[in-house]
């Protein structure tokens, strides 16, 4: 089974004349079909994590693999095949094509690898039947609700059967039972496909649903300080 | 703080909306002057084109009304060789009359000590004009300037002759070269439009000396009494005995605008054209603010504002971006205008006294700075719909569609069925009335802007059907942004649309019009292989006194032989005419290409004989006359009796023309004078060699020119194209200003939706994948205005030919050209795409943390 592996991993980003250390010596390791949050307030550096995770940054120092391969030593081309092949991302904001069938927005990942749009939708139906959303496959986003929405997003994440789940904020713009049952969705996917999903979040509540949470604070671990943190884990 | 000039408008102080604005122009200084910019590019495009339209005649109202002063009436000439001056003594005798003053004006060449020629109207003047209260007094200022024998020219004639005052030039008038000195060089200002004009003003007895033309006046202009004008009309109508007019004093203005009406309604449409062009810009400019207005009145939302006080802050930020934009715009219009759009055409100086200073009137500017605000008001609305009810105040947020309003699913087809409808109207219309013509090319222009949404509907649908066949990853993200059919993209392509439709349809009508032109004045020259002429006058119609220069010319060694061609200008009505006198011995007196109705054979036959005319179809149509109807030309001998033997186009000379054989010219205009010699050689001689015979055998004191048909048919092409200049000037600018703007319209739709384009990369697509899409997107929209734009160009370019061969008389075959439109296709994209390649790349770079949430 895959492995997301992050060893002291260490990013720093120059803001005016002053350095902000995004991630400072983070350590991580999400196994598969485990799926784990990571916890922290705005600014924390989580999202910095997402991308080191996604090959979207490379770190300064330590390193970040997958299945033993490490992705700061991936070329641009690989690293766009990685997450095109690999990777599945669920947004906070969705970023689905408005005026286009939820079936056409989950083939975008499969498009964008030499899939015609017919191969496409042949794949991607039936994970946006997963979602429960295969009736209502030809509607638009605009015709749906945020929590449709969301699972549109999900289908399309996962319509290249990736190795690998990353979710920001998924729940950001959803209500808490909406929100609650996305999370559900994705924790089950990890576990039935038995791949490591890492999910972003600033929502306590989330961290009731994963197998794992995981506090940032200021860059570092902070795992068990946060009293907060401690009376939701499961 | 309450005070009269601290109003609240809505419950808002002034003070406070200018303060919300200060604080937006520093925070989004860039984006305001982007949008300013693009603001200000189209009320210059719309301003220039119109001040350029306008200029025209305005200079030559502003002369004309400088020399008349306070005339009402004036006698007039039939001829160059004008009347006996007697009458100016006999009209001042006559009851009712003020004062009269006599005028005499005649076309000659001035060249410069360096021999720099430049034709210009003489005119000669007495003192007599002080009591008229015309430019003599106004201008000259006669307590200060005193009248010489010298010449007095404008700056922009000295310039171009290469003089100065006290400096000595050479006048050539009716073929004879006089020295001459230059007394005044007028300079604007104070002179204004008479500074900038291709005249030269003499003493009446120094113009009489320089013509030839002793004793006798082209003009006397009358000033009557208070309330006596019908009894000085009746009493100067008895004096003239039907061989001189009576007419307005400012006739000259009436017959100016009938003869540039073709050119001035085809630079209608261009200006309508330039408007709707100008107007798109600014709207599409003051769109790239959309997102960040609608921000903007979700926070003001928020902090309690309700909506009538959004409403008035965003109208008074549209406003104060609106004005100051549009002056932007006037500022840069008028230049543009000055710099590229303000040139007379040569053809019409010869006829008429059109100066080169630029006119910008009130309701132009007006007009113009009307489309900047009201482009900038109604994009302001777009943010404003997020105030209908029911609207979450903080919708926005969550909303990334990136700027302009999505059309309701059904407006596309809606908006196709008027398409059609108005297309079967203007087919309609303008098939049972051709003088609807101009507005049809408008209406056609909405046409092509109504029937975007549904291409853009059926391309997404047809690029689709691809995408199902051709793996692609670029063609479903383009499918996407097509079906957003937005108000943005209707009004991106339909620049491309505007731009071309403009293009296409005007440039064609002139390509066809100088087509038709060049073949006219082929068959016109084609009766002689050497023209001596005066020189410098493209439609032949200066007369030359030179006694002996036919006869010197038919001794030449290679002339075979010598014909006398005579012709000038006769205001016959509202229509300064174009006559056209040839000797018996042309071979082709009528131009078969241009004969509409009459036998050609019959008709040459009898305009030979004399008595009979071929004259030209908007003539015949005004008085309702057909081959073989009896009709009169007003001549210096009286009413001249003729019959229509043949009727024609207008051989290229708006008012239209008359062709007659010199025979009837000579005894009804009582001159022997000829304004050409036409000449043709003998076998084997070439024409350089024949031309330099002539030029021998004339002398060197002769003020003529000889020219080889070619040369002087060179001459009447370039002629041609000078005279459409603005036309060309104005369809280049247009396609440059439409790529541009649709180059940084689509750049802006491009970078605001770097998110999205950003999530993509997340997805696994690369920089290059995302630029592609981009350009195929660009490409797409930019190809659906194009093509849109291509078939209402063609079609309007069908109707534009149609209409000057019906409504003004013009030789214009109407002939396709795929390869023009295809260039112009071609030129727009072109530039287009190589302008938005660098901000496609940049926006297909973003980095994938704009798309995450932090």
């Amino acid at each position: 089974m895959s492995t997301l592996e992050l060893r002291d991993v260490v990013k720093h980003y120059a803001s005016g004349i002053e350095t902000v250390k995004a991630v400072d010596g983070v350590s991580l390791s999400i196994a598969g079909g485990e799926f784990v949050a990571l916890y922290g307030p705005s600014g924390s550096g989580k999202t910095t994590l997402l991308m080191l995770a996604a090959a979207l940054a490379t770190p300064d120092s330590g390193t970040v693999s997958f299945d033993g391969r490490i992705l700061g030593e991936l070329s641009e081309r690989d690293s766009a095949l990685y997450r095109r092949r690999d990777v599945g991302f669920v947004f906070q904001a969705f970023h689905l094509m408005p005026h286009t069938s939820a079936l056409d927005n989950a083939t975008i990942k499969l498009t964008g690898d030499g899939c015609t749009l017919r191969e496409g939708r042949r794949r991607a139906l039936p994970w946006l039947e997963r979602v429960g959303l295969g009736a209502r496959a030809e509607h638009t986003p605009e015709q749906l609700s945020m929590g449709e929405r969301q699972r549109i997003a999900i289908a399309r994440a996962l319509a290249n059967e990736p190795r690998l789940l990353l979710a920001d904020e998924p729940t950001g713009n959803l209500d808490s039972k909406r929100g609650h049952e996305i999370l559900v969705l994705l924790r089950d996917i990890c576990h039935e496909r038995g791949i490591p999903g890492l999910l972003v979040t600033h929502d306590l509540d989330a961290a009731a649903l994963v197998d794992r949470v995981h506090t940032l604070r200021d860059g570092h671990m902070a795992d068990g300080t946060d009293p907060e943190l401690a009376a939701t884990s499961p | 703080m309450k005070s009269p000039l601290n109003p609240a408008i809505a419950g808002v102080r002034l003070s406070m909306l200018a303060h919300l604005y200060r604080a937006r122009l520093r925070s989004h200084a860039v984006q305001e002057l982007l949008a300013g910019s693009g603001i200000a590019v189209g009320v210059a495009l719309v301003l220039g084109v119109l001040v350029a339209n306008a200029s025209l005649t305005g200079s030559a109202a502003e002369l004309v009304d400088q020399l008349v002063g306070s005339a009402r009436l004036q006698l007039a000439a039939r001829s160059q060789q004008g009347f006996d001056q007697q009458l100016l003594s006999a009209t001042r005798a006559l009851p009712g009359v003020a004062a009269a003053a006599p005028v005499l004006r005649e076309n000659i060449a001035v060249l410069g000590p360096h021999g720099r020629r430049q034709s210009v109207q003489l005119i000669g003047v007495t003192a007599a004009v002080v009591r008229l209260g015309g430019f003599a007094t106004r201008e000259l200022g006669l307590g200060g300037f005193r009248f010489t024998s010298g010449l007095i020219l404008p700056a922009s004639v000295a310039d171009a002759v290469g003089t100065e005052p006290g400096g000595s030039v050479t006048v050539h008038a009716f073929g004879t070269a006089h020295p001459a000195t230059v007394a005044v060089v007028l300079k604007s200002p104070p002179f204004g439009v008479l500074a900038a004009s291709p005249v030269a003003v003499t003493l009446l007895s120094s113009a009489q000396r320089l013509t030839g033309l002793q004793g006798r006046v082209t003009q006397v202009l009358v000033r009557p009494r208070p309330g006596a004008d019908r009894l000085v009309a009746a009493e100067l109508s008895r004096l003239a005995a039907g061989r001189v007019s009576v007419v307005a004093a400012d006739q000259e203005l009436s017959l100016l605008a009938q003869a540039v009406q073709p050119n001035d309604e085809s630079t209608t449409l261009f200006a309508a054209i330039s408007v709707m062009v100008g107007f798109l810009l600014a709207l599409n400019a003051m769109l790239l603010t959309v997102p960040e207005r609608r921000r903007f009145v979700a926070e003001l939302r928020m902090q309690g504002y309700d909506w009538r006080q959004i409403v008035v802050l965003l109208s008074f930020q549209a406003t104060v971006l609106g004005v100051a934009a549009s002056a932007v715009g006037v500022l840069l219009g008028a230049e543009l205008s000055r710099a590229f759009l303000h040139r007379i055409p040569a053809y019409l100086t010869t006829a008429f006294p059109i100066g080169s200073q630029q006119t910008l009137q009130l309701g132009t500017v007006a007009l113009a700075v009307g489309c900047g605000v009201l482009a900038t008001m109604l994009a302001s609305l777009s943010p404003a719909l997020d105030l209908r009810p029911g609207r979450a105040s903080d919708a926005v947020f969550r909303d990334r569609s990136g700027g302009g309003e999505v059309l309701a699913p059904g407006t596309p087809t809606k908006l196709a069925v008027l398409c059609l409808a108005l297309l079967v109207a203007i087919t309609a219309a303008v098939l049972i009335a051709p003088g609807l013509t101009i507005v049809g090319g408008m209406a056609l222009a909405l046409a092509a802007l109504l029937v975007i949404p549904s291409m853009f509907a059926r391309a997404a649908r047809v690029l689709r059907w691809a995408g199902e066949r051709v793996p692609s990853s670029s063609l479903i993200i383009v499918v996407s942004e097509l079906r957003a059919v937005t108000t943005r993209s209707v009004a991106l392509a339909g620049i491309a649309a505007l731009a071309v439709y403009g293009s296409v349809a005007i440039g064609g009508a002139r390509a066809d019009l100088l087509r038709g032109l060049d073949t006219n004045f082929t068959e016109y020259l084609h009766t002689a292989q050497l023209w001596v002429t005066t020189g410098g006058n493209d439609l032949t119609t200066n007369a030359f006194e030179a006694p002996g220069a036919a006869s010197a010319v038919a001794h030449a060694p290679g002339v075979a032989s010598v014909r006398v061609y005579q012709g000038g200008f006769l205001d016959v009505g509202r229509r300064r005419m174009w006559i056209v006198a040839r000797p018996p011995g042309d071979a082709t007196p009528i131009p078969a290409s241009q004969l509409l109705r009459g036998n050609l054979r019959q008709a040459t036959r009898l305009v030979r004989g004399g008595g009979w005319a071929a004259i030209s179809q908007g003539f015949a149509s005004e008085h309702h006359l057909a081959p073989g109807s009896r009709f009169t030309l007003p001549t210096p001998s009286g009413e001249a009796p003729l019959r229509v033997a043949a009727i024609t186009t207008n051989l290229g000379w708006s008012p239209g023309a008359v062709i007659i054989s010199s025979l009837d010219y000579r005894r009804y205009w009582q001159t022997a004078q000829p304004s050409a010699l036409e000449v043709n050689l003998r076998p084997g001689v070439s024409e350089a060699a024949g031309r330099r015979a002539v030029v021998q055998a004339l002398g060197p004191s002769a003020g003529l020119g000889v020219q080889t048909f070619r040369e002087r048919q060179a001459q009447y092409a370039a002629d041609s194209r000078q005279g459409l200049y603005a036309l060309s000037e104005i369809t280049s600018l247009l396609l440059i200003a439409a790529a541009l703007a649709v180059a940084s319209a689509l750049s802006a739709a491009i970078w605001q939706r770097r998110a999205r384009l950003a999530s993509l990369k997340i997805h696994g697509y690369d920089t290059g994948q995302l630029w592609r899409a981009l350009l195929l997107e660009s490409t797409i929209v930019l190809g659906i205005g194009c093509a849109v734009g291509a078939l209402a160009g063609i079609y309007g370019h069908a109707l534009a030919s149609r209409w000057l061969r019906l409504q003004t008389g013009f030789p214009a075959p109407f002939e396709l050209g795929l390869g023009r439109v295809l260039l112009t296709l071609a030129l727009l994209a072109a530039i287009a795409l190589a302008v938005i390649a660098l901000p496609g790349l940049l926006a297909a770079r973003s980095p994938a943390r704009a798309s995450l949430q932090e």
